[in-house]
């Protein structure tokens, strides 16, 4: 278990992250605004980020941190996309709502 | 080498077929009727390459036996691309190709003025393919195939002015005819396969059956093989196809169905023939429905007025005598008398197509007369048919059909009342075909003001007077034992000679007594030339006392012009009940029961869309929880799996 | 001792800040929140002695992204929402729970799995000083190609962000 207080270890780590990543999860299930929706992965990202770290560190392995590099360099450019689709959304409706990407419906 | 030979036989027409199918819109009746020919005489001349290999070999083993490759294999069953060229064989490809290709050099002419000239000799040449298909197949598969392609060939050809549609209606009966008779065809192969384990005509020759003196399997299955070739030859009760088949172009009616296409259920019985001798039921069967459709056939010949249905009832009425001669185990004799009739009645047909060019489309008899003098070519190689057919003495016709009459006695499976209904026939035919000649060819003409008869070209008379020449010689292929005797140094029964063993000899066969076979020859002869004097005399002087006796006998006159109202009794008694039943089975089984039930599980399957549709209704954070649901189930199983 | 608090700090900041990223209804208190739990996520790298993910931490999420975010906010002028959840009361339930569920699942795991091991926290950290030399040294060694890779996506997301940013109503113009 959470063993001692004072004594931090890999598991505190990764329970955050898991965490987070919940936080980001609810927040992408639950919110209609698009923009909001995108910071709630940004939380995921992160969360996986942090874990990716810890282990890195834990493990005396610095191909870890190489990932936490690639994560962040492509979670900047899906929020670069993210936001444009959000912009060209809002273009168009005047409202960023979640709702308006529902077109793919059969 | 003869491997080489055979193909070249086999895929020449073929390939007319197919550069005609391609150019089907051509009007160019000349080129599309070259090609056809050109290729139709390839094969001819390869067949006649190949026989004269044939004379070349020693007489036990004189065939060729080639193998292409393996088509089925199936468990027990093994049917190679086999094609089989013997003495049997050899003679019907030469009548195909022969025959074959001098109607198709008339059909150029008589072609002339129609829309669709290529089509019509692609249509002709896949016919000469198929029906070499059909006699040159070493199994029955194989000749199966050809027996179903010259059917679809004879449907698309007499239906070929297919916008009239009563000629339509006729290419749909005799299709329709024919898969009845198939049907039984296939039933006897499939009992021939059950007996013997092999579809090979050697393994079933060979297969050393046992006689077969009751009604057994083997009587069953060669009466079943008899049923396809009933159909195929137009005999009792199955012929009602083949006098509505002359709604197709002449040259088809003498190329399909009076030379070549006809004959396939004689051949097809000869093939088989040592298995056909060991069922003396079978053979009677045979035997009796060959006279009966004889003289049937020659009755009705006698009072129809299209010069093409008198042909076409002549037609049958040959058939039926070829059948005769097979069920008396006379095959060399059938075979013989297919040959001549290939000769003369494929002669008549063409000139009945020369008489009806002439007439523009003209088939009524009552608006011919005195053609004489318009046509001598036709007329005179007419007047060589007429005389082989009613079996003037030293004709090929004479040789022929007496043999089968002298057979019908002398066979110990014959009788004298088989010998009866045949010589009563010959009498009808001598009498409706003289018929035919005054009323078209001679005494006055009766020829309306607007048309003016003219000798056909020489595309077509060319044909005639080559089968007229071997209608007239075509007969000392089989000189019987007692006129050969007259002549020395002429072997009698050539044709015979050249089968040799391939045909299997009628148990109990006695000496042949010559007086009486002089006897009964000298009867024919002088029944013929009585019967056809009478017609001469009552179509151009007596028709007075013609009129009064069709008055006088006015019941049968009724129903013999109406051919028995056997076609009224068939669309009574069978195709009636047969749409009435089709028709029940329609609305109450297929819409009411089969219908209902796909609708059940159609609807159960409609319903169970409609219910999967609702998760896919494009809300995204929707699929985000399929997503998060699917990975909690697949975590589920990590951790507690 | 001071690690340990100041672990519990930095995980109270980030997790507060992420939930008020998702409840709060209006986004650019969102965007605001987000910002402190980037850089409280920063803060824990730091801990963690990775100096240069922390540093790009900072550089990359807290300042370029989150500018971009409140450069968006400010444009589309968007106001406190007045239903800012989606509907459905079943699937709010669901998801909810599910979200929970799954938390709880791989805490549980996590627990279970290093009180097994028995020494989950006897991995004592090493205590080499990660230096930015070797991390690049690898990321232009190991992870040449990926590096590569990725900046060709950066230019293709460049033009497709511009051309997206570009399109007049996209396939929906009038």
């Amino acid at each position: 278990m959470l063993s001692s207080i004072g004594e931090i270890g890999l598991n505190h780590y990764l329970i955050l992250s898991a965490a987070l990543f919940c936080i980001g999860m609810f927040g992408v299930l639950m919110r209609k605004n698009a923009l909001v929706i995108l910071m709630s992965i940004e939380l995921m990202l992160n969360a996986v980020n942090i874990s990716f770290v810890a282990f890195s560190r834990y493990q005396n392995n610095l191909d870890g941190f190489v990932m936490v590099f690639f994560v962040m360099a492509v979670a900047a450019a899906e929020a670069a996309v993210g936001l444009a689709l959000a912009v060209a959304i809002f273009k168009r409706f005047r409202e960023i709502n979640i709702r308006f990407f529902e077109h793919l419906k059969g | 080498m003869e491997k080489i030979w055979i193909a070249i036989l086999l895929l020449s027409p073929l390939l007319g077929a197919m550069i005609n199918g391609f150019r089907f819109r051509s009007q160019n009746y000349r080129l599309a009727g070259s090609i056809a020919t050109i290729c139709v005489g390839i094969s001819f001349f390869a067949s006649v390459a190949l026989f004269s290999k044939l004379l070349g070999m020693p007489v036990e083993s004189r065939f060729f036996n080639v193998s292409f490759f393996d088509w089925i294999q199936v468990g027990s069953l093994s049917v190679p691309m086999a094609f089989l060229v013997d003495p049997i064989s050899i003679v019907m490809m030469l009548i195909i190709t022969g025959v074959g290709s001098l109607i198709h050099l008339f059909s150029i002419g008589y072609m002339s003025h129609d829309e669709r000239p290529a089509k019509y000799f692609s249509y002709l040449n896949f016919f000469i393919f198929n029906m070499l298909l059909l006699v040159m197949g070493e199994n029955l598969l194989i000749m199966f195939i050809g027996w179903e392609g010259v059917g679809l060939c004879s449907y698309l050809l007499i239906g070929f002015w297919f916008t009239d549609k009563e000629k339509a209606a006729a290419g749909m009966k005799a299709f329709i005819t024919n898969r009845i008779g198939d049907a039984g065809l296939l039933l006897g192969i499939f009992l021939l396969f059950l007996m013997v384990g092999s579809l090979s005509f050697s393994d079933i020759n060979s297969a050393g059956l046992s006689e077969d003196t009751g009604w057994g399997m083997l009587t069953l299955a060669l009466l079943a093989l008899f049923v396809g070739a009933t159909g195929k030859s137009a005999q009792i009760p199955l012929y009602v196809w083949l006098p509505d088949a002359m709604a197709g172009p002449t040259p088809v009616s003498a190329l399909i169905h009076a030379a070549t296409m006809v004959t396939a259920g004689i051949y097809m019985i000869v093939r088989l023939n040592p298995i056909f001798i060991l069922s003396p039921n079978a053979m009677f069967v045979i035997a009796l429905v060959g006279a009966l459709t004889a003289f049937f056939a020659a009755s009705m010949g006698i009072l129809q007025w299209d010069i093409k249905k008198i042909l076409a009832y002549s037609t049958v009425s040959q058939l039926g005598y070829m059948f005769l001669a097979l069920g008396v185990g006379a095959f060399t004799a059938g075979i013989f008398h297919v040959m001549t009739h290939a000769f003369f009645k494929a002669l008549m047909f063409l000139g009945s197509g020369s008489v009806i060019h002439a007439m523009h489309e003209e088939q009524d008899i009552r608006k011919m007369g005195g053609l004489k003098k318009y046509m001598p070519i036709t007329h005179w190689t007419f007047v060589m048919g007429w005389l082989a057919i009613i079996g003037t003495p030293f004709l090929s016709g004479f040789f022929s059909k007496d043999e089968i009459l002298w057979m019908s006695v002398h066979s110990p499976r014959g009788s004298w009342l088989l010998w009866l209904i045949g010589f009563i026939t010959a009498g009808m035919t001598a009498f409706y075909m003289t018929r035919l000649m005054t009323l078209t060819f001679w005494g006055k003409s009766r020829v309306p003001k607007d048309v003016h008869p003219h000798e056909s070209p020489i595309s077509m008379t060319l044909p005639l007077i080559v089968l007229a020449v071997l209608s007239v010689f075509g007969g000392w292929l089989g000189v019987p034992h007692g006129v050969s005797s007259l002549l020395p140094g002429h072997i009698p029964h050539l044709l015979e000679v050249w089968f040799g063993d391939l045909i299997a000899p009628i148990p109990g066969l006695g000496k042949a007594n010559y007086a009486l076979e002089y006897s009964l020859m000298a009867m024919s002869v002088l029944l013929a030339a009585g019967s056809a004097f009478a017609a001469y005399k009552l179509y151009t002087e007596k028709e007075s006392l013609l009129a009064a006796w069709v008055q006088k006998a006015k019941g049968l006159h009724n129903l013999v012009a109406n051919k028995y109202f056997v076609d009224e009794f068939y669309h009574a008694r069978i195709i009636r009940p047969c749409v009435e039943m089709s028709k029940a089975l329609w609305e109450f089984v297929d819409v009411g029961f089969i219908d209902k039930i796909t609708y059940i599980v159609s609807n159960a399957f409609q319903d169970l869309a409609k219910a999967v549709r609702m998760t896919q209704n494009g809300n995204l954070q929707r699929y985000a929880l399929y997503i998060l649901a699917g990975l909690f189930v697949s975590l589920s199983f990590v951790v507690w799996g | 001792m001071t690690e340990a608090i100041s672990f519990y700090l930095i995980q109270f900041i980030i997790l507060a800040s992420a939930l008020a990223v998702v409840l709060v209804p209006n986004p650019i208190y969102s965007a605001i929140s987000l910002a402190v739990s980037m850089t409280g996520i920063a803060a824990l790298f730091f801990s963690l002695e990775a100096y240069f993910i922390a540093g790009v931490q900072l550089v990359v999420y807290a300042g370029a992204v989150m500018v971009l975010f409140v450069m968006v906010v400010m444009l589309f002028d968007l106001k406190k929402e007045k239903r800012a959840f989606s509907r459905g009361t079943l699937s709010r339930v669901l998801k909810t729970t599910l979200s929970v569920l799954i938390f709880s699942m791989i805490a549980g795991a996590l627990s279970m799995s290093f009180s097994e091991l028995g020494s989950g926290d006897s991995i004592a950290k090493e205590d080499i000083t990660r230096s930015i030399k070797e991390l690049s040294a690898l990321l232009y060694t190991k992870y040449v190609f990926a590096f590569e890779a990725l900046a060709i996506l950066l230019v293709m997301v460049i033009v497709g962000a511009i051309a997206l940013a570009k399109a007049k109503g996209g396939t929906h113009a009038k």
